[in-house]
């Protein structure tokens, strides 16, 4: 223990040296780079231009983009403690055993292959549509396409549920039963398990799953541009437009700078919540 | 042993040397498809007839990015004060030509081929307003057109006025991918402000006036109510899909995917093609010689063969679907009747001459798509 304090502190610095290296060049250069040139005008000086032209022209892609990525998180919770709770509480060994193994095959698929899944199977004559009808279930004349807004929001509930799913579901695994069996032992209902027992004890893992989540469906530009490019759709989706058609490299950094601010909103949450944990 | 086996070695390598003393570097802008053309149909014909010619093709990449590459290789090489460029033969778009023959990079050669008084087509002459007279021949054209399936479309629309008249009375039958989805919604965009704004010719023929941005919004907000009937589509697959899906009834496709699409099975063999007035954007990839190619002579050859009557009708039309770079006419004995037929059917010969425009200029084009995002989707 000596030994490692009296090192002297260029060890721990030499230590952490690649990894410094490789954010600030990979990392923090870039995101420099970007900012700068978001504030720039042709002739070099400082500008507020960009990101008058990307409030213009975008402010509807942004609310759109926010309030999707929203939406599927708050689906993608309600949907990861359904399943982590069955797993958790499930009394059927084999309900619990299939679900167990089904649930995780999104994880395995890549945001791009889900985005082509759901183009031909949310589309007005396509499979969803096709099965509804077929069980009568709606009317040949009353099918839609759901390849909007809302096909957005199913391809990411069913890609990133998994993900929490997976981190809750061992969150709750490693709880102590005593106080379920407890809680059942006094007549409380599954349910009333979950949301008064477990839920509240696992609360910090759901919240970093759903943070991590969040910011991950912020970047997708795969999905928006396979289900819904059109107005309005997500702003990965104008970055790209802004630099393939006009090779404009400044309004595309504005727009990624305010998609960081939004990102940073959940980066926030999530360092609140791993600094508290550090400290108790 | 090893000696002889060095020997061996070496006597390959002189002998491999002297059959193919010459290589001759294609590179080309466009998909996979381009390179597989090059070097899977063009290259064994050509190194057929040119015994000791390797022809090696490079792909760059699709849009005119990939056209953006070649020229930043031959504009540093030129910068550099190289004497012998190693790009031979390039394919490019129409933007990137415009600015490579200002900057001196291209060579004229159309006059010293024998197959380079067979093109007919204005876009031999002009890109985009810039003139290229001698320094391009067009490998192929594609051309945006309408689709349609005939089971719910008895006549289609025969202008863009006619056109607007039938969305009305059928709300949600057309669809197209806007501007942010692939070229074919562009095209239609660009297609509709030549037909509305008033200015269709000083759009394509220039020369730019920045005035005119009040006839290019005027259209776009016409363009505005037409799209509360039409349907927006994920991209030019994506149209394409729809229509054989039977989900909607018409909409702006590129004809070479069209037909490709039909000859996977992947498209209705009932779908048609029509091509309204006064027309829709197409546009041209052209064979291009670097002012300082290191094989031209050999690049020359090269190009008069793939401008061939035989080639054009072969390679570019049964294989590709595309439309030929040099005059129909020429290719029409090359091709069997069914082939020809299934490539003008719908949109004749005539049709396209009259209604297959280029794309605006690019200031223009730029005004346009970017006037879509401020005028028509907020």
């Amino acid at each position: 223990m000596n030994g490692q304090t009296s090192a002297p502190r260029w060890h721990g610095l030499a230590l952490a040296a690649p990894a410094l290296t490789v954010v600030g060049v990979f990392f923090i250069a870039p995101l420099a780079m970007s900012a700068v040139v978001a504030f720039r005008d042709k002739a070099g000086g400082f500008t507020l231009e960009h990101f008058s032209k990307a409030f213009d022209l975008y402010t509807t892609d942004l609310l759109f983009t926010l309030a999707i990525v929203l939406l599927s998180t708050v689906l993608i919770g309600v949907l990861a403690i359904a399943i982590a709770g069955y797993l958790t509480l499930g009394e059927n060994p084999r309900a619990v055993a299939l679900l167990r193994w089904l649930y995780r095959w999104p994880l395995f698929i890549p945001f791009v292959v889900a985005g082509q899944v759901m183009r031909t199977f949310l589309a007005k004559n396509g499979m969803l549509n096709h099965v509804l009808i077929g069980t009568g279930l709606i009317e040949p004349l009353s099918a839609q396409s759901l390849l909007d807004w809302r096909g957005i929001v199913v391809a990411f509930v069913w890609k990133q549920a998994p993900f929490v799913t997976l981190l809750l579901a061992g969150a709750m695994a490693s709880l102590e039963s005593q106080h379920i069996e407890a809680a059942r032992n006094l007549g409380a209902r599954r349910v009333r398990v979950l949301l008064d027992i477990v839920l509240p004890q696992v609360r910090g893992t759901l919240l970093v799953g759903l943070v991590l989540s969040f910011v991950t469906m912020l970047s997708v530009l795969s999905v928006p541009l396979m289900i819904n490019p059109n107005s309005p759709t997500m702003v990965t989706v104008d970055v790209a437009y802004r630099i393939n058609t006009f090779a404009d490299y400044a309004v595309a950094n504005a727009l990624c700078l305010l998609s960081l601010l939004l990102a940073a909103g959940g980066a926030w949450f999530y360092l609140r919540h791993a600094a508290s944990k550090a400290v108790t | 042993m090893k000696s002889h086996l060095i020997a061996l070695v070496a006597a390959l390598a002189f002998a491999g040397a002297a059959f193919a003393q010459t290589t001759l570097n294609v590179v080309t802008a466009g998909d996979q498809n381009m390179v597989d053309y090059v070097n899977n149909y063009l290259a064994p014909k050509f190194e057929a007839a040119n015994p000791g010619v390797k022809v090696r093709a490079v792909g760059t990449g699709p849009g005119d990015s990939g056209s953006q590459k070649i020229y930043e290789k031959l504009s540093a090489q030129q910068k550099a004060g190289t004497a012998d460029w190693d790009v031979d033969v390039a394919v490019i778009h129409q933007l990137a030509s415009a600015t490579m023959v200002n900057e001196k990079l291209l060579m004229p050669y159309r006059n010293d081929i024998s197959t380079g008084k067979l093109v007919s087509r204005d876009t031999a002459k002009n890109a985009l307003g810039a003139n290229v007279d001698g320094y391009v021949m067009p490998m192929f054209h594609s051309q945006i057109v309408f689709a349609y399936n005939p089971e719910l479309v008895k006549s289609p629309p025969r202008s863009f006025a006619e056109l607007t008249d039938w969305v009305k009375k059928n709300p949600k039958q057309f669809g197209y991918n806007g501007v942010k989805g692939g070229m074919s919604g562009v095209g239609f965009v660009t297609g509709w402000v030549s037909a509305y704004s008033g200015i269709g010719d000083k759009l394509e023929k220039g020369p730019f006036d920045a005035s005119s941005g009040p006839a290019i919004d005027k259209a776009l907000a016409g363009l505005k109510d037409f799209n509360q009937y039409v349907v927006m589509t994920p991209g030019n697959a994506g149209t394409l899909d729809m229509l054989n899906r039977g989900e909607i009834a018409m909409g702006p496709v590129w004809v070479d995917m069209f037909y490709t699409w039909q000859a996977d099975g992947r498209m209705s063999p009932k779908m048609k093609l029509a091509l309204p007035s006064p027309g829709l954007p197409g546009q041209p990839m052209y064979y291009v010689i670097p002012a300082k190619a290191a094989h031209a002579q050999l690049a020359k050859k090269f190009i008069e063969l793939a401008e061939s009557p035989e080639v054009q009708a072969d390679g570019i039309i049964k294989q590709f679907n595309w439309y030929p770079g040099i005059d129909p006419q020429y290719v029409q004995p090359k091709l069997d009747q069914t082939a020809w037929n299934k490539l003008f059917t719908d949109v004749s010969p005539q049709d396209l001459a009259r209604y297959g425009r280029p794309f605006p200029l690019s200031p223009y084009f730029k005004e346009i798509v970017e006037g879509y995002e401020r005028v028509v989707l907020k």
